[in-house]
């Protein structure tokens, strides 16, 4: 739909888990508490631009997977905070059951021997 | 879905989300920057830092963008904005176009409105599809059908679900009882289960049951349509049982049917309802054909077999009824009848069947208009898409890829189409009332072409297939550049222009060959119209007015005697009056009756009664009408009051009748005689010129005249007056003295003679008139094309041209060269337009009077008219290349 020229986002599937994942995990948070939580849990394996967190989570909001609304952070600044949908939650189950099973094939090549 | 409708209504709030989205990126600098200071950074470099570590804000944010709304959307109506201040920056361009558009999609909608009010619509009633027509036809008429004829069909419940029937709906008086002036309304007689097997609903009381309807002006009710309720009787709650005064039958309103439901016929709505045995006259005879009968067939049993029986049961009726006369002209006359059943579920329309084929071809022929005119604008488009090469070239440079481009001229396309439909709705309109001038009185008034949800689909259907047709491919063609040549040269030259052109030409030559058609058959449209009118129809049409009138219901034979006498005397009085008479039915006036006929020493009735065409006359009625008699006298005064009874015959009863006799005058005639036994006799006076009552394409009948005299239910003659000035300016005047006579009589239905004749080929003028129109818009628009293209070539030539001059050549043969350049285009489109018009011809045949489909004075006017047309168009741009100055053009160079 876009014209412009996008750049292979090999991560937009596991991004989209990840955000669900940490929500689940963490209850409501906002954005940049989620991008820190995300790059503490890859423990510096996952070089992400903070700001690619923006477009992906708009994108689940439009899903119906995660909510959002204007809160108080913990030092009482206004912020966005999301919040995982019952949608979202099954959600995380199916993706979870896709991603194994893309695991547990790629696994299986990667296995054979030569 | 849910994505999508959030996405469309963040087109509507996106000041205020970019808004949200800059306060939460900000949010997370600040939150990040806090954290590194904690870490001892100082302020600055930790907002840098926070602010690296986010990466791009602007890219997050167009990206964002781009997710969040429907961008496509906002490119369109970007691209919209774009095209609409091209389209304004050049207004003569989008003239054309949209002029073109409009005329192509004015003719479609307003032909398409009446195919579709005609033979399209539905009636508003459960199942329409299961409905037929049983449709009488040979002798009396057809379509019409005996109250005896319903019965018998009815009986068959084993074949149809149900069998109704109905009468023609009749303009009669009304009166509600608030009111002194005389109010009409559409009035039908309808079988009791009418309502049922339609499964048409009251909204207020019931509608009519079969006991409603058994025995002979013994149930005075009336069902009233839901509009009249509204229009006329302002929706009155207390409507039921009240009593409506309708042609002087008092009628109860027992209620009021479904809104929507007008009845069965398409151009002959219904107001009310009332029971057919409420009709007065002698309904229950078999020869008495008044209704319309309908069924409802029974699905599972296949078209064929329905036909089948349907003769069966007729024949066997018909033996029932005239078996025993079976030897006689009549009773064989009588036999030939049969029944059709037609398709009745888009209603009974006496129009459709004059008129359904003549709309079939002038839909083609607009559909026609409308493809010449997309070649048109699609040759616009392409020397714009020329013109524009420079800024195409400057686009494709900046990035933009050819689909964004093509899209955007797409989105031109679109413009020009719906600017043009909406103009063009704007023709439909004002073309379907001049189309409906064309109707007779009867037919017009009552036709509703309203557009409904099909014309506008419609419309909105062949403006968006136009746009199509014409944008697609100029827009592939413009796009299809290679950016840095057409950049290096300015766009002044034209790689691929051969190409472009012949592509250009390809569309003229397709223009001329479809206009060929268009005019061929226009021409034999006009042709045969022509004929038509040259057509003498025995009689002086000219200054004639011809008026019925309406007699209170009380009134006798005799009432209506007196009071015409008292009026002729009044209108005789009046100055400018030449002459006034009244005939049953009346030249134009729905033909000639039929009665049986033995004449005394013809060999032709020796054996048996025949069949001959009456007319019931007042004194002066030739002289009126403009002719005088060969031989013999007309009626007069004593006639009408002789029991001597006498008669006028014309040439053509003499012809088959009395073959060889030079002077009919005195023989002996007995009408009415359908045995040959011999009636009563009658002494011809008189013998007279033949007239085409019948129509102008008949032959002329045999005739027999005889006196009129009003019956107590008989048919009200019709009254002539010849004028000596123009009759519109007397028509106040006689409506004047009608009043004065006896204001309990109105005059209706006037109508001058020529009127007449002109409404008896109504199709015949509509078809010319709009062909000529349809074919005359053809030329014009393939002139303008082939002018477009030569122009064009001109202008692109003009270097070579010049250096052609410089070089020596004579400005006659440079003029010659372009001209021949467009001759050779007419050609070839002539040449590919005759097969087709050829075609056209014989499908017209069929409507066509007195001309053969390959008419050659037409064909050979045709190619005249189109080589005048197209030199026109040539010439200017070849006066223009010779007229070029070698030193400019090469310098241009």
């Amino acid at each position: 739909m876009s014209t412009r020229n996008a750049k292979p986002d090999i991560l937009q599937g596991t991004l989209d888990l990840m955000v669900l994942r940490t929500l689940e995990s963490m209850g409501p948070q906002h954005g940049f508490g989620l991008a820190k939580r995300i790059q503490q849990i890859s423990a510096g394996a996952l070089d992400l631009n903070q700001g690619t967190l923006y477009p992906a989570l708009l994108r689940l909001e439009q899903r119906g997977w995660i909510s959002s609304h204007w809160g108080a952070s913990d030092k009482n600044r206004r912020a966005k905070f999301y919040e995982l949908t019952r949608a979202g939650r099954k959600q995380i189950a199916h993706e979870t059951d896709d991603w194994e099973r893309t695991v547990a094939l790629m696994d299986r090549f990667l296995r054979v021997p030569e | 879905m849910r994505t999508l409708w959030k996405r469309l209504t963040a087109l509507f709030s996106k000041r205020q989300w970019d808004g949200e989205l800059s306060e939460e990126v900000e949010v997370h600098l600040e939150m990040r920057a806090a954290e590194l200071r904690q870490q001892g950074l100082d302020p600055n470099a930790a907002r840098a830092a926070a602010r690296r570590e986010f990466g791009g804000i602007e890219q997050m944010k167009e990206a964002y963008r781009d997710r969040r709304s429907l961008p496509w959307i906002e490119i369109a109506a970007k691209d919209a904005g774009y095209g609409l201040r091209g389209l304004r920056r050049n207004p003569a361009f989008t003239l054309a176009a949209v002029l073109s558009l409009a005329l192509g999609i004015g003719a479609n909608t307003a032909i398409f409105s009446f195919i579709d009010t005609l033979m399209l619509r539905m009636l508003p009633v459960e199942k329409p599809e299961q409905l037929v027509n049983l449709y009488r036809t040979g002798g009396w008429g057809k379509g019409y059908a005996s109250y005896p004829l319903y019965l018998e069909f009815r009986k068959h419940t084993g074949l149809f679900a149900g069998v109704f029937a109905r009468s023609a709906a009749q303009k009669v008086r009304f009166d509600a009882g608030h009111s002194n002036s005389v109010e009409y309304v559409q009035r039908e007689y309808v079988t009791g289960n009418y309502f049922d097997v339609l499964g048409v609903k009251p909204v207020v009381g019931r509608l009519f049951k079969d006991e409603d309807n058994r025995i002979p002006q013994a149930h005075p009710l009336v069902v009233l349509s839901y509009d009249f309720w509204r229009s006329r009787l302002g929706l009155d709650p207390a409507i039921l049982g009240r009593v409506l005064n309708v042609d002087e039958q008092p009628l109860s309103v027992i209620g009021v049917a479904a809104p929507g439901f007008h009845g069965v016929a398409v151009e002959n709505h219904a107001d009310m309802w009332a029971p057919a045995m409420m009709q007065r006259g002698q309904i229950m005879e078999p020869g008495n054909h008044w209704i319309w009968t309908m069924a409802r067939i029974r699905p599972e049993i296949p078209r064929g077999r329905i036909q089948a029986a349907a003769n069966t049961i007729m024949q066997q009726y018909l033996m029932s009824v005239y078996g025993g006369q079976r030897d006689s002209a009549f009773g064989k006359w009588a036999l030939e009848q049969k029944i059709e059943v037609r398709d009745a579920g888009v209603g009974i329309s006496m129009l459709r069947e004059a008129f359904g084929k003549p709309l079939t071809i002038l839909m083609v022929a607009v559909g026609l208009v409308l493809l010449i005119a997309c070649a048109n604008v699609a040759n616009l488009l392409i020397a714009r898409g020329a013109a524009r090469r420079r800024e195409i070239a400057m686009r494709f440079s900046l990035g933009a890829t050819r689909w964004r481009l093509v899209r955007q001229w797409s989105i031109e396309s679109l413009l020009l189409a719906v600017l043009g439909s909406i103009l063009g709705m704007a023709f439909a309109i004002w073309g379907e009332r001049y189309m409906l001038l064309f109707l007779p009185p009867g037919f017009g008034e009552a036709l509703d072409i309203s557009p409904d949800a099909r014309v506008l689909s419609f419309t909105l259907g062949i403006s968006i297939l136009s746009a199509v047709l014409f944008g697609l491919a100029p827009a592939l063609r413009a796009t299809s550049l290679d950016p840095a040549a057409a950049l290096k040269d300015g766009g002044a030259q034209q790689p691929g222009r051969g190409a472009r052109a012949s592509f250009r030409k390809a569309l003229v030559v397709v223009q001329v060959a479809l206009s060929v058609v268009l005019v061929v058959t226009a021409g034999l449209f006009a042709h045969s119209l022509a004929g038509l009118r040259s057509i003498y129809p025995g009689f002086a049409a000219q200054n004639v007015v011809t008026f019925s009138l309406d007699y209170p219901q009380a009134w006798r034979g005799a009432d209506k005697q007196r009071h015409r006498e008292r009026l002729l005397a009044r209108l005789a009085a009046v100055p400018g009056v030449a002459s006034i008479s009244y005939g049953v039915p009346g030249p134009y006036q729905g033909g000639s009756w039929t009665s049986g006929i033995s004449v005394p020493g013809s060999a032709r009735t020796a054996k048996g009664g025949d069949q001959v065409a009456e007319q019931g006359v007042g004194p002066a009625y030739f002289n009126t009408i403009g002719i005088r008699p060969l031989l013999g006298r007309e009626f007069n005064q004593a006639d009408l009051r002789s029991t001597h009874k006498t008669a006028v015959v014309n040439e053509a009863f003499v012809r088959e009748f009395l073959p060889g006799t030079t002077d009919p005058a005195g023989r002996v005639l007995n009408l009415g005689d359908s045995k040959g036994a011999g009636g009563e006799p009658s002494y011809i006076v008189g013998l007279v010129p033949d007239i085409l009552h019948d129509g102008l394409k008949t032959n002329p009948k045999a005739t027999v005249y005889v006196p009129f005299h009003d019956g107590d239910v008989s048919f009200d003659p019709t009254l002539l007056v010849r004028t000596q000035l123009p009759p519109a300016s007397l028509l106040p005047v006689i409506r004047r003295e009608v009043s004065r006579t006896d204001p309990e009589v109105a005059l209706t239905e006037p109508r001058t003679l020529r009127e007449r004749v002109d409404d008896s080929i109504f199709v015949d003028r509509m078809i010319a008139t709009l062909s000529g129109f349809f074919g005359g818009l053809a030329l014009l628009l393939a002139a303008i094309g082939i002018y477009g293209v030569m122009a064009y070539g001109v202008t692109q030539r003009t270097a070579e041209i010049g250096l052609r001059i410089a070089l020596g050549a004579a400005p006659g043969r440079i003029a010659w060269m372009v001209l021949r350049d467009g001759l050779m285009l007419i050609a070839l489109g002539v040449a590919m337009g005759l097969p087709l018009s050829l075609a056209a011809g014989r499908i017209s045949a069929s409507l066509l009077y007195g001309v053969e489909p390959n008419d050659p004075p037409t064909f050979i006017s045709t190619i005249a008219v189109l080589l005048a047309a197209g030199i026109l168009a040539a010439f200017l741009p070849a006066r223009r290349a010779a007229a070029v100055q070698p030193v400019e053009a090469l310098r241009h160079e």
